[in-house]
């Protein structure tokens, strides 16, 4: 196909908010009137990252990690306090309008449809904004049309849509321009199972067959487990991952978790290759690694050392992987295990 | 086709859908032109008429006032103070449009669903009052005049609305400048009625150029030969705001980047 080059390019990336100190109580909010003072707060510092195009990455953190900042310094409505951003050759803050054109975004949080107009009215002046020819439009409208399967509320007012029609508009109103990136900030929240799934079969295919790059932040790993191939950890606004999930999850993947519940409860358990990672109750949970250990020897000796109720082994999930590393902070997994 | 056209052409639309919004409007200004017309009739009984100002002529003042406000008191800009509060403001400019001109494309549209209704308005205010109309090329300044007028208003909404980039709220302000400008303006008496120096310092201020300047037109106490002169006027502060304007956009799109939507 084509070479893959870098579309979205940050470096040293960094963004410090400036926000009034507020002081408690009635008082205080009568003072804060008259004398302010400043604290700053690091939302983004030294994001480095490169997107190639086509990429699909996932953009993965907690609730103020920093992700909506850098997707909004990357849109070009946020102007960063340090390093560098190309999004498509141009510089978005100085740019703004015509990184515009390059660019889809869809809030899962925020519409950017018109909520008194129906839905296809809103596809209309969208139309109109970025200049899109009418066989181009057409065929794009028709086409998103069947796959989000919209024609039944196409004529609806926005503001009668339910939720996951809501988002299905949305999804189509940023594709409808051919935008070379699109950036999804949580666009499945809220949504049921069966919205999430047209949603995710809609972006594979957006991906994949038009070659758009898509940057999605959210926090339902299921999304990331199902769309995307690499992840960029953000924390505390610093990347702390970036590289392929798959092989996130084969090194952490090497530790399994024997749960043991005990017919009655026991005094500091444990088992001789597992390390044990929590008791709670009459549940105790060891952490074992896959390669030195079986699941089996474990078991045994665990019912010969202890009256047992029940028994379960836990396959690490990307969400619990995540979790772990939020936690723990990343380390290197491999070269703890080759050690 | 620009996409601003659209956008008027949408809140031409948008407007329509709240029909009862529209009729209540539409109601209530022709019970206020029959309540001035009774105001006016009522004052005028109890003292001798200004010089240059007898009944009937004030009475089509009032009430052409009534229709201009029909037209004026859309508020287009305020879209900035809204968008701001709730945030979608962020999601404006992550479209190649210019916002200034969007907002006033979309306060055009709104604007001109209120246009049209002016017509049957009149209508049912002239089964109410009489009032006076002056000849073609009389109502032909006064349309350019009114045109102006409809500009500066806009200005001078749009740096009062953008003046919610620093606070959010100005709704107070908004308050106090309608109260003011409605007043000042001469949308509800004549400036040429307050007597000496409070009547030439009004004559001064930027809020004579919406309604005042329109309406002397009218009724032809601004003659033919100081049209020039009142066009002028206008024109001056339309240019004047229109550059306050712009300087307020800069530094609050500036803010708006640097802060974050």
């Amino acid at each position: 196909m084509h070479e893959p080059a870098p579309i979205v390019e940050t470096r040293d990336l960094r963004k410090v908010f400036r926000t009034v100190r507020r002081r408690p109580g009635a008082l205080g909010a009568l003072r804060t009137l008259f004398s302010r003072d400043y604290e700053e707060r690091i939302a983004v510092s030294n994001v480095t990252m490169s997107v190639d195009a086509g990429e699909l990455v996932g953009y993965i953190g907690q609730n103020g990690a920093g992700k909506s900042t850098t997707i909004k310094m990357l849109t070009g409505i946020l102007v960063p306090s340090g390093g560098e951003i190309r999004v498509a050759g141009i510089v978005p803050y100085e740019n703004r309008k015509q990184n515009a054109r390059n660019i889809g975004v869809v809030f899962g949080q925020r519409s950017q449809l018109y909520w008194d107009l129906p839905l296809v009215e809103s596809f209309e002046l969208l139309r109109a904004i970025y200049a899109i020819p009418r066989e181009r439009y057409q065929r794009n409208v028709d086409e998103f049309t069947d796959l989000l399967e919209m024609r039944e509320f196409l004529n609806t007012p926005v503001r009668q849509l339910s939720l996951g029609q809501r988002m299905r508009g949305d999804f189509a109103a940023a594709m409808l321009h051919d935008p070379a990136i699109v950036y999804l900030d949580e666009p499945t929240i809220g949504l049921d199972v069966v919205a999430k799934e047209a949603i995710r079969a809609f972006i594979t295919r957006v991906n994949t067959e038009r070659g758009t790059t898509v940057i999605l932040t959210t926090h339902d790993l299921a999304d990331v487990e199902r769309l995307c191939r690499r992840i960029v950890l953000i924390d505390h606004g610093s990347i702390i991952y970036d590289g392929d999930v798959e092989r996130i999850k084969s090194e952490y993947g090497r530790f399994r978790t024997l749960v043991v519940t005990f017919a009655a409860a026991v005094e500091s358990p444990a088992l001789p290759g597992a390390e044990l990672a929590g008791v709670q109750g009459t549940t105790a949970r060891f952490r074992f690694d896959r390669n030195g250990e079986r699941a089996d020897r474990l078991i045994r000796i665990a019912s010969e050392r202890y009256p047992l109720e029940d028994v379960s082994i836990e396959e690490p999930d990307l969400e619990s992987i995540i979790r772990r590393i939020y936690r723990e902070g990343y380390e290197q997994r491999t070269e703890e295990a080759t050690r | 086709m620009t996409p601003y056209w659209e956008f008027a052409k949408k809140a031409f639309a948008r407007e329509a859908t709240y029909r009862f919004e529209v009729f209540t409007n539409v109601g209530s200004l022709i019970l206020r032109v029959y309540l001035l017309r009774c105001l006016w009739t009522a004052l005028y009984a109890q003292n001798a008429a200004p010089l240059n100002l007898p009944l009937h002529a004030m009475i089509t003042y009032a009430t052409v006032a009534l229709l201009m406000s029909l037209v004026l008191e859309i508020d287009g800009t305020r879209l900035i103070r809204e968008k701001l509060h709730d945030g979608s403001i962020a999601t404006d400019l992550m479209k190649p449009i210019d916002l200034p001109l969007y907002f006033f494309s979309d306060g055009m549209g709104r604007t001109l669903l209120y246009a049209v209704l002016v017509i049957p308005t009149l209508l049912c205010a002239l089964l109410l009052v009489r009032i006076d109309v002056p000849s073609p090329h009389v109502l032909a300044a006064f349309a350019l005049s009114f045109a102006l007028a409809y500009c500066v208003n806009f200005v001078l909404n749009f740096c009062m609305n953008a003046v919610a980039f620093w606070t959010l709220e100005t709704f107070a302000i908004q308050l106090i400048v309608r109260w003011v400008s409605d007043l000042l303006s001469g949308q509800i008496i004549p400036l040429t009625l307050f007597p000496g120096i409070a009547g030439r310092v009004l004559f001064a201020l930027p809020f004579a150029a919406i309604y005042s300047t329109p309406l002397l037109l009218y009724v032809g106490i601004i003659p033919q030969s100081q049209w020039a002169s009142a066009f002028a006027v206008q024109i001056i502060w339309l240019l004047a705001f229109g550059a306050i304007a712009t300087l307020l956009w800069r530094a609050a799109s500036r803010r708006i980047v640097v802060q974050g939507g």
